[in-house]
């Protein structure tokens, strides 16, 4: 089966985050337990593992002493535990403490960590393994046969805007798979097109999704202590406009972990998460803590937050779906990575499963749901099921909705439907709330100490595109775009974006037209999810390309 | 025996991550290492050359520490077949000189260049970011006696012989090379393809191997750190200075919209540039020497300074000229009526010699040949070390020409010293060193003291060598052409080479330079130049811009980047850059350029610089004084206005 152009192995990992890495690992050490020996291929799109990796993060431990031997576990690069962990509700000059935690909210105990740093460990126990890890390339195809996934390919590099091959074009690599695991993150552009080819969606609610900016920063000593967690809810948020808050998480050596993350179910087609981060930010409570300091990266990226209702088919013949690319995050909590490893965990143990029994159909691989079903992914998420659903009335009406149904188990007399969140933004003339520049009128200035604009975040993301490929954003209809998009929504896009991305540009005479700029992009497919009308399809651009994250 | 393809290649760090240590050294442990750009293009030169020649075998070597095996196996996930790296600790501190020795010797343990009838193709970069020497190509060539093609773009094979596409001052040359040769290529040809994931699972299943200098049977008398008198390379570096950068902070534009961004950019304009604090220059030390301490010199009886004459065009070239003044200088530092040679090298250059010594040479040595109408390294490299041999100099300058910095290097060989490129100081100095044995301390002089800025220009290091001649290259428009003298006395002598046929196996096809258009370019005040993100109208807009200011009574032109000219929308006379024209006007403004270097040493001479361009991350900003981020369809059409409205950027109107 080698060639020039076509691998071979007996499964193959897309995706080299938390999920991946442990399927990956948890695989391995299945196999061995069987004395079977199989290859195990695991490829990502970042330049090296981590690149693309951005959380928080607060990790709850357990899931890794159940993956790794003790010796490793004790190894992990975790920064350290959490000692104080408190809720505050911010107006706009002022705070006040929440004299209890919101319900599954508590740390104390958890570890704060660069998942960057944990996912880079974790690919060093999978080598150990004997995992094949390969980074830099972007998987752009999923290869079927008779129907049935059998492998994926890399993307053809060398190519110009059009498609057309240079002197220097390298053909994509076909990797033929016994199992394909799709452990994309977020939004994966594989598994998205695998839900709608099977329809695996059929029977659940459409995902939805929040998009977080984070700064790493160095402030100067004494601003907060190492072990410290805030999260902040209210402003610059509106209750029952906008789901979602801050958080701060204080590190060791002076550094600070902190961003927003917003739910993209906003109705104003203006509102802008890069921006509101940066306001949340003047508020004296952050500034008291950033002043003087510095950042050294920023990024920014989406999560799924659906829960348990958006969970799609898990599985299909020789194909699985782990990890945020399945939307296994517990909302109420704020935490996936443990479920995504867990996740990651179950299909490798279908995995080995279905290799020792030589069979990789459905009927084998319907184990992974079962695990699922078993393990603490549907524990944690299966009660809250319908949290991020009633948070749609906003967090207080929200909240009642979500105590009373914690008494009843997640119980709810209907199951309340979630709407996609492109169907949510509305049309300009619409919109009857403030517009999101006249809300925060004086404070969109940025003074490039504390608050910066979306491409300095970008130069401090680190992110690079090779100019010489097709866009890898693409408008799939430009003649709706362009009196939809542009002409009633106000290029949305522009605003959404956290990169600076999408530029409308009004020539003299009054046109309006979108200015692209592929190059800033950081991955986190906000365009894809939130476009109205659908209008965006994020592809892969070639590996190595985007942001190279280093500890984030 | 099927082609073999080897290929040069360096890992260095990530120029723009290197932060400067605690010790004022750079620290280069914490930036990610890379494959150096110039030595990625060689590995996709040697790729096309196999795409002519399927079963042509592609090897890549490598000498540093064993963490090079990173890159050299990124090689081979690109579509090289095997990997090899010459790592031995002995080997540290190596200058070039020593580095091309071991590697040529790691090539002929290879079983490559023992005879003149093998299968193989050398190809490397042209010069790497962390030295920029551009020697080790020239050096290896030179050891293993084949002949090279330097500053290479594009290759292909032709019947057996390597068609080469050599970028040269002012335009290009193609040549015809036999087989074997060495060659290195410049950033500008075919963009190093991605890796494969194909390639890559080879490469993680591939061993590179690795060698000791025992296992190539290395000498260790001529690597690793130079120690006068002892073991080791002939040049070290004997210290090194911080330089502050040229250019101040650019002052960027801002605005939500080109109107504003126009219009602060002439606010902008009008308060005048960022500028630096120049230091006064530290008044000079008198050197005192400690008198107690035993005074070598080295020298053994090499005499005199010596320099190449290159003649283009049936011309002195200008650094030619230029090098008379550090020798002159040198000369007389040196004292001891020592004296000035140069070397004219050519057909009928005979007349040329006068010129020289009315430009201060004491003796000008002529080699006139009909076979030599045209530089070419092989004969001018063995002529010039045989006049080394004959007149035992103990200096050697060359211009860092595009010939100079190949030439001086294979001299360097031949003669056993090392060479110092691209320097922009000459002094003669001396060297404190301490016997490791005896602990005697003593001091070697007078030796040559070569500067050159390093690190991107952001530092200044000697460098000395202790073999004789010192051979180093000058910097052109470094030192100022010297008065011409038409009565000075010199002595004009020829001398009668031995040359073997083989010396003249390269040939010249063909020499394309610039048509003598485009001169108004030297003359203009301001030029307003378009590169790639200038494509969209085929440049219109750039020349509206320079003649909106030409209709304002301003010397003003418009000019092309390299690209422009490659993609037919601009004529050669209207380009600028390294392969262009260099140009000093007082206003530059560089729109939709990216600021390649080649592009940014034809236009840093500009008094000032203006950038616009769409992509605030283009490193054109780093080097310009003023700047836009804005598409050019934009912001182009509100300057035009502007400039009807009677802005002139600061330039006075003649009309």
């Amino acid at each position: 089966m080698e060639s020039v152009d076509t691998v071979s192995t007996d499964v193959l990992i897309i995706g080299g985050g938390p999920s991946g890495l442990s399927a990956a690992i948890r695989l391995a050490d299945k196999l061995k337990e069987k004395g079977v020996s199989k290859n195990i291929m695991l490829i990502e799109k970042g330049e090296e593992i981590g690149s693309h990796i951005l959380s928080g993060a607060v990790i709850k431990t357990d899931v890794f002493k159940e993956l790794l031997t003790s010796d490793e576990f004790n190894e992990m690069p975790f920064d350290c535990e959490v000692k104080v962990d408190k809720t505050v509700k911010l107006s706009e000059n002022g705070e006040t403490t929440l004299p209890f935690h919101p319900p599954y909210m508590n740390n104390i105990g958890n570890q704060i960590a660069s998942l960057g740093k944990i996912c880079k460990f974790l690919a060093t126990c999978a080598v150990s393994r004997g995992v094949e890890i390969y980074s830099g390339f972007a998987v752009d195809e999923l290869l079927y046969e008779n129907g049935k996934v059998v492998g994926a390919k890399t993307k053809d590099t060398g190519v110009d805007h059009e498609g057309k091959p240079q002197k220097n074009f390298q053909k994509g690599t076909s990797v033929k798979a016994g199992i394909t695991i799709l452990a994309e993150g977020t939004r994966g552009s594989l598994a998205k097109q695998l839900i709608s080819k099977f329809d695996l969606d059929a029977t659940s609610n459409p995902q939805v999704y929040s998009l977080g900016v984070k700064e790493s920063w160095n402030v100067p000593e004494g601003r907060i202590e190492a072990g410290t967690v805030y999260h902040t809810m209210g402003y610059p948020l509106i209750d029952g406009q906008e789901f979602g808050g801050g958080f701060i998480y204080g590190m060791k050596n002076n550094k600070v972990g902190l961003g927003l993350v917003v739910g993209l179910d906003y109705e104003d087609p203006s509102f802008n998460i890069h921006a509101a981060m940066q306001v949340w930010k003047q508020h004296p409570k952050i500034k008291a803590i950033l002043e003087g300091g510095s950042v050294s990266e920023a990024g920014a990226k989406t999560l799924p937050e659906g829960g348990w209702n958006s969970i799609p088919k898990l599985y299909d013949d020789n194909v699985m779906i782990v990890g945020d690319s399945a939307g296994f995050v517990a909302m109420p909590a704020l935490k996936g990575i443990h479920l995504a490893a867990t996740s990651g965990m179950c299909a490798a143990d279908t995995a080995a499963l279905a290799l020792v029994k030589g069979d990789t159909s459905a009927s084998t691989l319907t184990r992974y749901k079962e695990l699922v079903d078993a393990s603490r992914i549907k524990k944690e998420l299966y009660p809250v099921r319908n949290f991020r659903a009633v948070m749609q009335d906003g967090m207080i009406l929200g909240g009642l909705k979500f105590g009373v149904q914690l008494l009843t188990r997640g119980f709810c007399l209907l199951t309340p439907d979630t709407h996609s969140d492109a169907s949510e933004t509305k049309k300009v003339k619409e919109f009857t709330g403030r517009p999101f520049k006249e809300r925060f009128a004086g404070k969109l200035d940025f003074d490039k100490k504390l608050t910066f604009d979306k491409v300095t975040t970008v130069f401090q993301s680190r992110a690079m595109h090779d100019e010489h490929q097709p866009v890898h954003i693409i408008i799939n209809n430009p003649e709706q775009f362009r009196s939809s998009n542009i002409e009633v929504y106000g290029l949305s896009e522009e605003a959404m974006c956290p990169a600076e991305v999408y530029e409308l540009h009004i020539d003299k005479q009054g046109n309006k037209s979108l200015r692209l700029h592929a190059e800033n992009c950081l991955h986190c497919k906000t365009c894809d999810i939130k476009s109205p009308n659908g209008g965006i399809t994020w592809t892969t651009p070639y590996g190595e390309d985007g942001p190279e994250y280093r500890e984030m | 025996m099927a082609l073999t393809i080897i290929s040069l290649m360096k890992q260095v760090p990530l120029a723009s991550e290197m932060r400067m240590g605690e010790d004022g050294l750079m620290d280069r442990t914490k930036a990610k290492s890379i494959i150096n750009v110039d030595c990625s293009f060689g590995l996709e030169a040697g790729l096309q050359l196999k795409k002519q020649n399927p079963d042509a075998k592609l090897i890549v070597c490598s000498m540093g520490p064993p963490s090079f095996e990173v890159s050299l196996k990124k090689a081979i996930a690109m579509g090289y077949d095997e990997a090899y790296l010459l790592s031995d600790r002995k080997l540290g501190g190596s200058d070039t000189f020593a580095t091309g020795l071991a590697i040529a010797t790691m090539l002929r343990h290879l079983g490559f260049g023992k005879g003149l009838n093998e299968d193989f193709v050398i190809v490397a970069g042209r010069q790497t970011s962390d030295g920029d020497t551009a020697h080790v190509p020239s050096q290896v060539a030179e050891n293993l006696k084949i002949p090279q093609g330097t500053f290479i773009e594009t290759a292909s094979l032709v019947d057996g012989k390597v068609h080469a596409k050599r970028i040269i001052e002012g335009g290009y040359q193609m040549m015809s090379l036999p087989v074997p040769c060495a060659m290195s290529f410049t950033p500008t040809g075919v963009e190093p393809r991605r890796k494969s994931l194909a390639g890559a699972v080879k490469a993680n299943r591939a061993k590179v191997t690795v060698f000791s200098i025992e296992d190539i049977n290395l000498s260790e008398e001529f690597i690793g750190l130079g120690t006068p008198g002892e073991n080791g390379s002939p040049t070290i570096v004997s210290k090194v200075a911080n330089v502050v950068s040229e250019r101040a902070p650019i002052k960027m534009s801002s605005g939500h919209n080109e109107r504003e961004l126009v219009s602060s950019f002439l606010d902008n304009f009008k308060a005048g540039k960022n500028t630096l604090e120049v230091k006064e220059a530290k008044a000079k030390v008198e050197k005192t020497r400690d008198e107690s301490l035993e005074v070598i010199d080295f020298r053994n009886g090499a005499k005199g300074i010596i320099t190449w004459a290159e003649v283009v065009k049936g011309q002195i070239s200008r650094p030619s000229l230029e090098l008379l003044t550090p020798a002159r200088e040198l000369a007389n530092d040196l004292g001891n009526d020592t004296k000035v040679t140069t070397v004219l090298i050519g057909k009928n250059v005979g007349e040329l010699a006068k010129e020289l010594i009315a430009y201060g040479a004491d003796e000008v040595v002529v080699v006139d040949d009909e076979r030599l109408e045209e530089y070419r390294i092989l004969p001018f490299s063995e002529i010039f070390a045989q006049v080394i041999k004959e007149r035992n100099p103990e200096i050697a300058l060359f211009a860092a020409t595009t010939a100079g910095r190949e030439l001086a290097p294979r001299i360097g060989v031949k003669t056993g010293s090392g060479v110092t490129a691209d320097c922009t100081s000459l002094e003669i100095g001396e060297h404190k060193h301490r016997n490791k044995e005896t602990k005697v301390q003593v001091i070697y002089a007078p030796l040559l003291e070569s500067r050159r800025p390093t690190y991107g220009e952001s530092k200044l290091a000697t460098i000395i060598g202790f073999v004789c001649p010192q051979i180093s290259t000058a910097r052109a428009g470094t030192f100022a052409v010297p008065p011409k003298d038409e009565s000075r006395k010199g002595t004009i002598s020829s001398f009668t080479p031995k040359l073997d046929e083989s010396e003249f196996v390269s040939e010249i096809i063909e020499t394309v330079i610039g048509e003598a258009g485009g001169q108004a370019l030297f003359d203009a005040d301001i030029i307003v130049s378009g590169g790639r993100g200038t494509a969209g109208d085929g440049m219109q807009l750039v020349k509206d811009l320079a003649q909106a200011l030409k209709e304002q009574g301003l010397k003003a032109e418009w000019a092309a980047s390299r690209v422009m000219v490659d993609e037919g929308v601009s004529e050669y006379a209207k380009q600028i850059g390294q392969t262009g024209k260099t140009v000093r006007p007082k206003v530059y403004v560089a729109v939709g350029i990216s600021g390649a270097v080649q592009h940014v040493a034809g236009m840093k001479e500009a008094e000032t610089i203006v950038a616009i361009n769409h992509n605030a991350k283009e490193t054109i900003f780093n080097n310009a004084d003023f700047g836009i981020v804005g598409e050019y369809e934009d912001v182009l059409p509100e300057l035009i206005e502007k400039v009807k409205n009677g802005f002139t950027f600061g330039i006075e109107a003649k009309a």
